[in-house]
Formats: C-alpha cells, sequence, structure tokens
C-alpha cells in the first residue's frame, strides 16, 4: 500500500473523529486551554503506544507461534466489533468515568485512539510490508492528523454541534465495518490457500 | 504446544494483572502480614483445583472419546470469549459483582472464580487430553501459577508504580494476546479437520 493510504487507514482506525464528542465530553469541566494540553498529552501517549508495537509487535507473534492470517483475522473481529459498536452506538456521556481524577492514557490515549484495532493494524500492516520505515512515516502522518483533529475538536463541536458529530461517527462506522469485513474475508482466504 | 505457549495461555486467563484490584478491595483492611498469608492460601486452593481438574480432563475425555479436532475449536472458542470479556468488560462479571463482606474471604471469590474460574478449569481439562506428555500441562501450571502469585503478592507496590490506569492498559494487551491465541488454536483446529475431510 502506498504510505498515504498506511496513513487513511491509521488515521480512519484511530478514530480522532468519532471518539472526540466522547474524549470533550469526559474533558468537559475542564478549561478550553487545558483540554488542549490534555489532548495534545493524550496523543503523544498513544503514537509512542502505537510505535511499540510498529518495533515490538512481532516478536511475541513468533514467541506465539501466531500465523499471519490469525492475526489479520483478530484484527478483523476486533475492529468489526468496534465498528458495530460506532454504528449502533448509544449516545451520552453515561459510560464517562464518574472520579475526580484528570484522564490519563486511560481511557483516551489506549483504548480510544490506540486500541486494540489500531495495535493489530499496525502489526499486519508491518508484517505485510517488511518496511518499517514507511509504517513509520505512515504513523507519524495519520499521528499529525489525529492530533489535529483531537486539539482543535473544541471548535470542531461549536461548528456543527452535537448531531453533526454523532452522524459523523455512524459514517466513520460504516467505513470502518467494511474495511474490518474486507480483513475477515483475507484472513480466511489466506487460511484456505494455506491448506 | 510447547511448553511456553502453554505458560503464557494459563498466565493469561489467570490475569493476575487484573485481579490485583479485586484482591486488594476485598483485603485492603488487613496488615500486610496477614494480607499475604491470605493470598498464599487462596493461591493455592486455587492451585489444587487446576491440579485436581487436569486429572479429570484426563479421565472424561477418555471415557468420551472427544476428537483433537473438537478439543482445540472448543478451546479456541472459549479463550476467545476470555478474551473478549478482558477487553470489553461486563457489568455482570464477577469482578464488578464483588460483595464486600465482613471477615476474610475464603476460597470464593478469590480462589474460585477470580483465580481458577471455569473457562481456566475448562480449558485445563482440554489441554491435559490434548497433550500427550502427561507432565506438561502441570509444569505449565506450576509455572504461570508461580509467576501470577508473585504479582499478587506485590500487588500493594505494582498498583503504585503503574497507578490503576497502567495496571488496565496492561490489562487490555493481554486480552489481545488472548484473542491472538484463541483466533490461532481455532484455526488449528479447522485446519486438522480439513484434513481428516480429505
Amino acid at each position: 500500500m502506498e504510505i498515504l493510504s498506511l496513513a487513511l487507514t491509521f488515521f480512519i482506525v484511530a478514530n480522532p473523529i468519532g471518539n472526540s464528542p466522547t474524549i470533550l465530553s469526559l474533558l468537559r469541566h475542564y478549561p478550553f486551554e487545558r483540554q488542549r494540553i490534555i489532548m495534545f498529552r493524550e496523543s503523544v501517549i498513544s503514537l509512542l503506544i502505537a510505535l511499540f508495537f510498529l518495533f515490538f509487535g512481532e516478536m511475541f507473534l513468533n514467541a506465539l507461534h501466531i500465523s499471519r492470517y490469525s492475526l489479520v483475522l483478530t484484527g478483523g473481529i476486533v475492529l468489526f466489533l468496534l465498528a458495530l459498536k460506532m454504528i449502533f452506538h448509544s449516545s451520552g456521556p453515561a459510560e464517562a468515568d464518574q472520579t475526580k481524577q484528570e484522564p490519563f492514557i486511560v481511557p483516551i490515549a489506549t483504548p480510544m485512539i490506540s486500541g486494540a484495532g489500531l495495535m493489530t493494524v499496525i502489526m499486519v500492516n508491518a508484517a505485510a510490508e517488511h518496511n518499517n520505515i514507511k509504517i513509520f512515516f505512515a504513523i507519524l502522518i495519520a499521528w499529525i492528523g489525529v492530533t489535529g483533529v483531537l486539539v482543535t475538536s473544541p471548535y470542531i463541536q461549536k461548528l456543527i454541534g452535537r448531531n453533526g458529530m454523532a452522524a459523523l461517527e455512524q459514517i466513520m462506522g460504516m467505513i470502518l465495518g467494511l474495511i474490518s469485513m474486507n480483513m475477515i474475508v483475507d484472513a480466511l482466504r489466506l487460511f484456505v490457500q494455506t491448506q | 504446544m510447547d511448553l511456553f505457549s502453554l505458560t503464557i495461555i494459563l498466565f493469561l486467563i489467570m490475569d493476575p494483572i487484573g485481579n490485583i484490584s479485586s484482591f486488594l478491595k476485598l483485603l485492603h483492611e488487613l496488615p500486610q502480614r496477614q494480607r499475604n498469608k491470605i493470598i498464599l492460601r487462596e493461591m493455592t486452593i486455587a492451585l489444587i483445583a487446576m491440579i485436581i481438574f487436569n486429572f479429570i480432563g484426563e479421565a472424561i475425555f477418555n471415557v468420551l472419546k472427544i476428537s483433537e479436532i473438537t478439543l482445540r475449536l472448543t478451546s479456541g472458542v472459549i479463550l476467545f470469549l476470555v478474551g473478549i470479556k478482558i477487553l470489553f468488560p461486563a457489568i455482570d462479571s464477577p469482578r464488578a459483582n464483588l460483595s464486600l463482606e465482613e471477615g476474610e474471604p475464603f476460597v470464593t471469590p478469590l480462589a474460585i472464580p477470580l483465580v481458577a474460574g471455569p473457562s481456566l478449569l475448562g480449558i485445563i481439562m482440554l489441554f491435559s487430553h490434548l497433550e500427550t506428555n502427561y507432565f506438561i500441562v502441570p509444569a505449565a501450571i506450576v509455572i504461570a501459577w508461580t509467576l501470577s502469585l508473585m504479582i499478587l503478592l506485590s500487588g500493594k507496590h505494582l498498583q503504585r508504580i503503574l497507578t490503576d490506569n497502567g495496571l488496565k492498559a496492561a490489562e487490555r494487551l493481554m486480552g489481545m494476546v488472548l484473542i491472538l491465541i484463541a483466533i490461532q488454536t481455532t484455526f488449528d483446529g479447522l485446519h486438522h479437520f480439513i484434513l481428516s475431510c480429505r
């Protein structure tokens, strides 16, 4: 794949547009400037997590004898579950943590941005491409986009309103559903071919 | 499967990192010494349950004449569901519904089902029948158990160093690995099934 389409895939899987309403509702008690600082910090952490998986993800796969099609299928299934969650999303900040503590790593950086889906997609593409530098730059490009969306999301919400954000999340969910089903089909094809 | 993968799988299902918070929640009032004693006792009970089910598994599946394909597919599906539960925690899980009764906990809920839950015991039964070597599953159980015990005993320090968020992140990664292993096991089963059809 080309570096830009890789970056686009990472960007869609990280789903900053769909995640930002939830993140915003988590941070709504903080002043505007503080919100942007938190967003930036969380996106740096998510970049670190993504890079860790790019360089060391391969190691435990070899240690556990996990083959290519299992990796792809895992990515497909986890992403598909995520897509279902996004399409049939029950809105409302009810799931937000009630603790007064400022959100740190969890839930913004790790389950939301660099979630299980992104980790798998990075490992799948790193296994497919044999070119870590290319993936590295694709991650960087996607990360710039993710950070851009997160840091400006307080403005976006003002611009398109809550309903617009909800609609966007569902569209991203549809796209993610297609991508993940494609991965599942690829995995099954890989499996059948090895027989 | 070799000893290493078996140990990893059993360790991931025991989920010691995820269990730290439950153990600390139930035992936080007790002084350090007594807490360690209870953790040791509960873990020993869990170990005994695991070893017993290891031998029961051998006997039951020999009588039922269940094929290797069935065993692989079943363990794959069970592992997958356990992994999904770790990644997307349910509200009705035993961990979310800890009853904070008076007095120290005995056997339930710490030893069974939090450490040696039904899925762990089921997987042990399946593996003990799947492996031709009699000693490999008990050895994996003991190694994974020792690792879990060390993690649980140092739970308070781990929680302070990693914070609750760090523990949560570690648990998610473990859930991911478990799902990977589960899908690989299922595919191994399918592979054997296809071979047996030819």
